[in-house]
């Protein structure tokens, strides 16, 4: 069965979707230039650290020089990434032999970068006018806090409180694929949906930017200038305070937006008003690569199957749920077990094991993260089993073909559908024969072309 | 270190200790200006700053008779705000600084000759060591360590057991010493030790090219060397140098013991005390027992 990911860490793709002019733009700006260096695998990193002071045109030939024969696969990958993202720009000679040459934008960019270090995108705030900024332990609970209860909302309308004050409409671009309503019924989680919740905070807030970015034409916003707000506002210095003054029109819309899900924290004061980005936002151009933030854990999980989640927050009671049965509740601990019934409904929902596994991972109590494995083996492995268990019985649409006249007719069938790598089984004695579904409308004009 | 190593990123995030030569009589002669080299070395720092912003450089001084940490990212970042710039004004404010106290210091020393003076690559390679074991042992995950050495000057034989042992702990701690010769003569131990913790030695050609060759080869981290055709080394000079006279020898004398080098033969090791009760034949007839 195939499985449908939620891919969520494709959000260079997007940036790579856009007209060469519109790319050629972006590059104007020094810190899209590092986010997008940054979001780059290694290798081409490299490359692009390589080619900074070279002016002229360098062959592809020379350049696959570089790298071991074994790995060509990943040379290509990292070239490839380079021209998608215009960081490198193809040009042919006469002889038609293609070299690559460096976005001379980007490379103007990066080697002022290298002189003159990297410079904030604006000035914050003085202290003396904001009085007391919060502490970065605080602005880091209010983020996750603003970020918790968006997901809440997300999955579960009902459940919450203080809901965040996003119109239905957008809450529905963001449900769109996660969640599936049919009239009269209750919203359901997809299997999309289910997905999402065991993902890491950055990869769920690259989700939920995509579709925000991919509805902004909707709102009648230029998606370019939003993504290129989103990439600056990751260099800008955690916990310092920015004056909304200096911010463009669609920024200002967008910013309250990004409030909402806790990227950053408004503020208002006696005659400006002025916005704090919090881990959420600067972390964003971080996350594109592939480390991952170091967020302190709260499973334990014990070999006799029994679960303890140190946590106060209602998502993760929601999540772990997903695929265990919560016995109780205490103010700060929720206890559980993973129980066969549990897991077959974890399966049902679409998730598999193997994402259940990395959740308990990944969301590992610090006591135990540093014990090998982190999570015990016999768990793991009857997490797996179930799964196997599960998938036994393969199902195949296919076609019984039977009552045939002759022995000769029969045989040359077989033949021909084995031929074709489509016959599933077959039965001499009876003159039966099955065959996959795919293969009928050929196998039908076979048969009228024997008749 | 397998507990350790289990929470090792896996991507491409990098520590990077570069120990910088800073040995006055060296650079009084090279080719290349100090202040040139310095500006070439800034750019590599940010260049590598600039790959990941959760890469960390440390950049450590390794004068003639002291060596100190004059630059550390991570100290950068905390103080924030007052730009990059005035960072790495401090940097080379520190520097200054340490080529003065560290000239005091050879002065009253006293034991230095001058003109073929080396600097203590012994100390600023335990120096890295430790800050690196120190990230080791802190923190949930850690980046992938490795060091640059940046020297010109002329190896001090009389720190060969010191050099050695800072090696053989870097390999293992599995932190590869890669080796940038800025000097005119190879270096003996930087081959040995870039030889036996698997980094890149490298004496280049030219050397108002520097940066490029700090980016090309330098600049790799270790996820993208397996991939990558780096340049070897052809050949390593593996020659010991003795425990008593600190000299280089080509063929010496080893204590069966503690495999203790000496140039001469000896009644007694000095090193663990064994006596060799045995008279042994002369050295020159006896040519295996060279190391």
């Amino acid at each position: 069965m195939p499985q449908v990911l939620v891919v969520a860490r494709n959000f260079m793709d997007m940036v790579a979707a856009l007209p060469a002019s519109k790319l050629d733009m972006l590059y104007d700006s020094a810190f899209i230039c590092e986010a997008v260096l940054r979001s780059l695998p290694p290798l081409a990193k490299k490359y692009a650290l390589q080619m900074l002071y070279v002016l002229a045109p360098v062959a592809a030939a020379a350049m696959e020089e570089w790298v071991l024969d074994e790995y060509a696969s990943k040379h290509r990958v990292a070239i490839d990434k380079l021209l998608q993202l215009r960081v490198f720009v193809e040009v042919r000679d006469r002889r038609k032999e293609v070299s690559y040459k460096m976005n001379q934008k980007f490379q103007g960019n990066m080697q002022k970068y290298l002189v003159d270090g990297g410079s904030l995108p604006r000035e914050p705030i003085p202290l003396s006018v904001t009085g007391r900024l919060p502490a970065s332990a605080d602005l880091e609970a209010y983020a996750l806090d603003q970020w918790e209860c968006f997901l809440l909302q997300l999955i579960n309308s009902s459940q919450v409180e203080k809901g965040t004050s996003f119109s239905s409409s957008m809450m529905k671009t963001f449900q769109r694929g996660l969640l599936s309503s049919r009239d009269g019924e209750a919203p359901k989680l997809t299997e999309n949906g289910f997905q999402f919740l065991l993902m890491e905070t950055n990869a769920q807030l690259w989700y939920i930017m995509r579709e925000y970015i991919s509805s902004a034409e909707e709102r009648g916003v230029d998606p370019t200038e939003l993504i290129s707000f989103l990439l600056e506002l990751s260099f800008h210095k955690l916990g310092a305070a920015y004056s909304l003054n200096t911010l463009t029109d669609v920024e200002r819309i967008a910013i309250r937006d990004l409030a909402e899900l806790g990227l950053v924290k408004l503020q208002q004061g006696r005659k400006d008003s002025w916005f704090i980005p919090t881990q959420l936002a600067t972390n964003l151009s971080a996350s594109l690569s592939d480390s991952s933030s170091s967020k302190e854990g709260f499973v334990v999980l014990e070999t006799n199957f029994r679960m303890y989640a140190y946590s106060t927050s209602k998502l993760h009671c929601e999540i772990l749920r997903l695929f265990s049965r919560v016995e109780y509740q205490l103010p700060n601990l929720i206890v559980g077990a993973i129980t066969k019934e549990s897991i077959y409904g974890a399966f049902e929902n679409g998730i598999t094991a193997e994402q259940i596994i990395s959740f308990l991972r990944q969301n590992a109590h610090p006591r135990v993260v540093d014990k090998i494995p982190v999570v015990p083996e016999n768990v793991t492995d009857q997490i797996r089993l179930w799964e196997t268990d599960r998938n036994r019985v393969e199902m195949i649409p296919s076609h019984l073909y039977e009552d045939f006249p002759s022995k000769e007719w029969f045989e040359q069938c077989c033949d021909h559908a084995r031929d074709h790598g489509y016959l599933l089984w077959e039965d001499s004695k009876r003159m039966r024969l099955i065959v996959r579904g795919e293969f009928h409308p050929e196998m039908r004009e076979f048969l009228r072309r024997q008749r | 270190m397998s507990s350790a190593h289990s929470k090792l990123y896996s991507d491409d995030v990098s520590l990077v200790v570069i120990v910088v030569d800073t040995n006055p009589f060296f650079w009084a002669a090279a080719a290349l200006p100090f202040a040139d080299f310095f500006a070439n070395l800034v750019h590599f720092v940010n260049s590598l700053l600039l790959l990941n912003h959760l890469n960390r450089v440390v950049v450590i001084a390794a004068g003639v008779s002291s060596c100190s940490y004059i630059f550390d990212s991570s100290d950068a970042s905390a103080a924030g705000g007052v730009g990059v710039t005035a960072t790495f004004d401090k940097a080379s404010r520190k520097v200054e600084e340490f080529i003065a106290q560290d000239a005091r210091a050879t002065a009253g020393n006293g034991s230095v000759v001058s003109g073929n003076a080396a600097s203590l690559l012994s100390g600023a390679l335990s120096l890295a060591l430790c800050y690196i074991q120190r990230i080791f042992r802190s923190g949930t995950r850690h980046p992938q360590p490795r060091i640059l050495c940046l020297q010109g000057s002329p190896d001090g034989p009389e720190q060969y057991v010191a050099v050695m042992n800072s090696i053989f702990s870097a390999q293992r701690s599995m932190v590869p010493i890669d080796s940038c010769i800025v000097g005119t003569q190879d270096s003996a131990f930087l081959q040995q030790a870039s030889y036996i913790t698997g980094g890149v030695y490298l004496k280049p050609q030219e050397l108002n090219g520097l940066f490029q060759y700090l980016a090309v080869v330098f600049a790799t981290d270790l996820h993208s060397r397996t991939f990558l055709r780096l340049p070897k080394t052809l050949g390593v000079d593996f020659r010991a140098s003795c425990f008593c006279h600190k000299k280089t020898i080509d063929m010496g004398y080893v204590c069966s013991v503690c495999l203790s080098i000496f140039c001469k033969n000896q009644k007694k090791c000095s090193t663990c005390g064994s006596e060799f009760s045995r008279v042994m034949p002369d050295l020159n007839s006896m040519p295996d027992q060279s190391k």
